[in-house]
């Protein structure tokens, strides 16, 4: 029995480890951690930013540090700006990413918490200035995919490619992406964070007028997560409802949640 | 500068307005327009200007604003007559005489005022103004290049007087306003600058577009002109405070946005911040965005000026580019009474209009609330899509410098932002709009640049003339049926400016206080009739009219009639003939 179980273990480690959701060696402390969140609580947001610059610089990888640095600089400058926050306020972000990754340049997570910061970005910038920092995002997501294809990285790049207007033809690889990270999680127990995925690769066949596998991926989705109200709200619209509701949850101009806590809180 | 310290607030006053007359408008009034440019004899196509070089199709794009029109009764007959520029070389201007019947006659030759499109310059604007006082309109000609003055001579000629009224600094004008600034009893002029100061047709620096889309500081930003009185006007742009800006504007809207008794100013700009400026009554602004407005990176381009919700406070109507790939959302900004604006665009249904244009306000059905048209579109032509060939060329493209003109795809014979439908707005009682261009008739796919409302038939209805960026005009004759009652009031100022520009006129009827103000010019690429064109619904009379004279004179005005255009002159009340 005992034997038993622990090959259960070994296989489900083995698994999340292959998905590249669990990073191998937490280099950060806890204790870093823990004292950043405790911190940012407090809303002392310069010191969060302080101990988990200081915290990444020694685990560049750790996707919870680098989450709630992310988390840190953006809450910052909202408390400063609180509509949308000043894009001045993201540079730190960018500036600190760019050094990190180029310090370590095999580190993947890092890459993506690189994107994650011109993302963050998009809603305090201009129209035009939006188009750049998606852009500039899609390049650091792709260098996180070429170092680790892991469903984090598939799941945010495939999503960040239908926000993108139909225009511009991204929405197909889009759905390639997101193809490839609903693989990935067929082969793993369900988490909650997979109803995401259901969402976005939905999203990515209407985007690309495949309404059928759309609803049929929605529906799956729903067997899995029956509370699910995001997909719920898809399944209930139709035509131009079901549009004006996806053009409003895609507007780039919106916050997207880039908040990654799903990811740990799910180990 | 005054603020009012009534409070911050949007949605009360419209609340507490009679909502009798607007239900009354709704049941009954339907808003619709009739095209009929052709009939009426003028429907003139404008030409963008056609540059030479290996660049010209960008050049020319970035030029494609100069499409306008101006109203104004040059021959003092009582009826609008139209002004209608053309941008390419050699192209000519139009006069339009006013027959009285929705018909017009062209008279350009005879009063001499074709002229403006020359191998190093481009008519880009155009504007009526009585500078002199002498009670007859004259005409200000906006260009890239310097501007052209004409002076009415009467008799239906004008002449040049150019090189005499100080007029003599090179801009890239696309904008211009005729106001009295320091309320001496003189209209001033204030120019909007598209590029910086440079000629494009030469173009010895191919650095002349936006270095940033978004921030772009290197354009041609605003000159004040001040009218000494003599037919001359001097540069007045550092003194009076505009000497810094350097955004990319593209309208002017002023009107006394804080009740003080001044006109203040709201300057759109492209690829950047727009900026509000409060008149100090000094013959100086006060740069108040940052507090006012804040701070924005959209693509202005319009600045409309009326009292939308009724609440005795002028608002600002903006339009940027709301398309699928660009979501900017346009500006209400309804008028906190404190000094600041707050943009309630998305809340009143006025967000989206595609790559906006002009945009005007007029009460279309005469319910008292003014309702609100959009022109869009850039440029309609292939059915290549010139967006993706901008992205992936320019705007992906590491470290591309966007001012240099060499950098930018040719855009050859595709289409951007084009072919897309005009939009009409019906004013619900202030609260809201409810889009209804389809059905008013007038959601034409015209690629539109400038606007301007009159009553030119005298019928108590609007009429909307429509200039296109290489198309043939539009002229909308208003046709609503069961709209309501209605007043105009053409005002002459004897202390004041002879315009009126700047004279606010407030008006009470069946328990709705209307205020209005006479504006010289606001509004992207047209001027409207000076004439206020009031609407009352079901009202049969006024409770009260009151006129607030720029020379500060305020006039208590007994008898103003419905149904007719009532004359008053400053001082002397109402004129019977």
């Amino acid at each position: 029995m005992k034997l038993r179980n622990l090959t259960l273990v070994k296989l489900m480690l083995t698994g999340l480890l292959l998905t590249g959701l669990i990073v191998p060696a937490f280099a950060a402390s806890e204790a870093e951690i823990a004292k950043a969140e405790q911190a940012m609580s407090a809303k002392d947001y310069t010191t969060a930013i302080t101990v988990l610059e200081a915290a990444l610089q020694s685990d560049p990888d750790n996707i919870r540090a680098g989450s709630d640095y992310r988390q840190a600089i953006m809450r910052k400058s909202m408390a400063a700006h609180p509509k949308e926050g000043a894009p001045a306020d993201f540079d730190r972000c960018v500036a600190f990413f760019e050094k990190l990754v180029a310090a370590n340049p095999k580190a993947s997570v890092a890459y993506l918490n690189y994107g994650f910061c011109s993302v963050d970005k998009i809603p305090a910038a201009g129209s035009i200035t939006q188009v750049l920092l998606a852009n500039a995002a899609l390049g650091q997501f792709s260098k996180s995919i070429e170092l680790k294809p892991s469903w984090i990285a598939l799941y945010t790049r495939g999503n960040s490619y239908l926000y993108w207007p139909v225009i511009f033809g991204k929405a197909g690889l889009g759905v390639a992406d997101l193809e490839r990270a609903y693989g990935m999680q067929k082969s793993e127990p369900t988490r909650v964070y997979h109803q995401r995925l259901y969402i976005s690769l939905g999203d990515g066949y209407w985007k690309t007028d495949n309404i059928d596998k759309a609803r049929a991926i929605w529906k799956e989705g729903l067997s899995k997560f029956p509370d699910s109200k995001q997909i719920k709200a898809r399944l209930d619209r139709k035509d131009d409802d079901l549009k004006s509701y996806i053009d409003d949850q895609l507007d780039p101009g919106k916050r997207v949640d880039t908040d990654l806590h799903e990811i740990w809180e799910a180990k | 500068m005054k603020f009012s310290t009534f409070g911050s607030r949007f949605a009360l006053a419209a609340v507490a307005a009679p909502l009798a007359i607007w239900g009354w408008a709704e049941a009954t009034a339907t808003i619709k327009f009739t095209e009929i440019a052709a009939k009426a004899g003028i429907q003139t196509t404008h030409h963008t200007r056609v540059f030479p070089g290996k660049h010209a199709d960008v050049l020319r794009m970035f030029t494609s604003g100069g499409s306008s029109a101006a109203a104004g009764d040059y021959d003092g007959d009582g009826l609008d007559d139209l002004f209608v520029t053309d941008s390419d070389n050699g192209k000519p201007n139009h006069l339009f005489h006013n027959n009285g019947n929705m018909t017009f006659t062209e008279v350009t030759d005879k009063a001499g005022v074709a002229g403006g499109n020359d191998p190093k310059s481009i008519v880009a604007d155009a504007l009526w103004l009585d500078y002199d006082n002498d009670g007859k309109e004259d005409l200000l000609i906006g260009r890239f290049g310097t501007p052209i003055l004409y002076h009415n001579e009467g008799a239906g000629k004008f002449k040049d007087v150019t090189a005499g009224s100080g007029f003599t600094r090179f801009g890239n004008t696309i904008a211009s306003v005729a106001f009295d600034y320091d309320n001496d009893g003189l209209v001033d002029v204030m120019l909007g600058n598209y590029f910086k100061p440079q000629n494009l047709i030469e173009l010895p620096d191919p650095h002349v577009l936006p270095n940033d889309l978004d921030n772009a500081i290197n354009g041609g930003g605003v000159t004040l002109w001040h009218n000494d009185g003599k037919g001359k006007f001097s540069d007045v742009t550092d003194k009076a405070g505009f000497g810094k800006l350097t955004g990319w504007t593209l309208d002017l809207g002023h009107g006394d946005f804080d009740n003080d008794g001044d006109q203040d100013m709201y300057i759109a700009c492209d690829y950047g911040t727009d900026q509000i400026f409060f008149n100090n009554g000094n013959g100086t602004f006060t740069d108040t965005t940052e507090k006012s407005i804040g701070f924005d990176t959209r693509k202005g381009m319009n600045a409309e000026v009326t009292d939308y919700d009724n609440d005795g406070f002028l608002d600002v109507y903006v339009t940027n580019i709301t398309d699928e790939y660009m979501k900017e959302c346009n500006m209400l900004w309804h008028n906190n009474h404190d000094g600041t604006f707050t943009d309630i665009s998305k809340e009143t249904n006025t967000c989206a209009t595609l790559w906006g244009w002009a945009a005007k306000f007029g009460d279309f059905d005469n319910d008292g609330w003014p309702d609100l048209y959009v022109v869009n579109g850039l440029r309609s032509a292939g059915k290549e899509n010139y967006i993706p060939v901008l992205l992936n060329n320019l705007l992906l493209k590491p470290g591309m410098d966007f001012s240099d003109v060499r950098n930018w795809p040719d855009i050859g014979g595709m289409t951007w932002s084009g072919y897309q439908k005009k939009k009409m707005f019906r004013n619900l009682a202030g609260q809201t709009f409810k889009e209804i261009s389809g059905e008013a008739g007038t959601d034409n796919e015209m690629d539109g640049r400038g606007l301007s409302l009159a009553d030119f038939d005298h019928d108590g209805k609007l009429d909307i003339f429509q200039v296109n960026a290489d198309q043939k005009a539009l002229f909308y004759k208003g046709v609503t049926t069961g709209g309501g009652n209605w007043a105009q009031f053409k005002l002459t100022g004897t202390k004041s400016n002879r315009n009126a520009i700047g004279a606010r006129i407030t008006v009470k009827a069946a328990g709705l206080t209307q205020m209005r103000e006479v504006d010289g010019g606001n509004g992207y690429a047209g001027q409207s009739s000076k004439t206020v064109h009031l609407g009352i619904g079901a009202a049969t009379k006024f409770d009260s009219v009151e006129i607030r004279w720029p020379s500060g004179l305020v006039e208590k005005i007994n008898g103003a009639a419905l149904g007719k255009i009532n004359k008053i002159t400053e001082g002397k009340g109402l004129q019977t003939k």
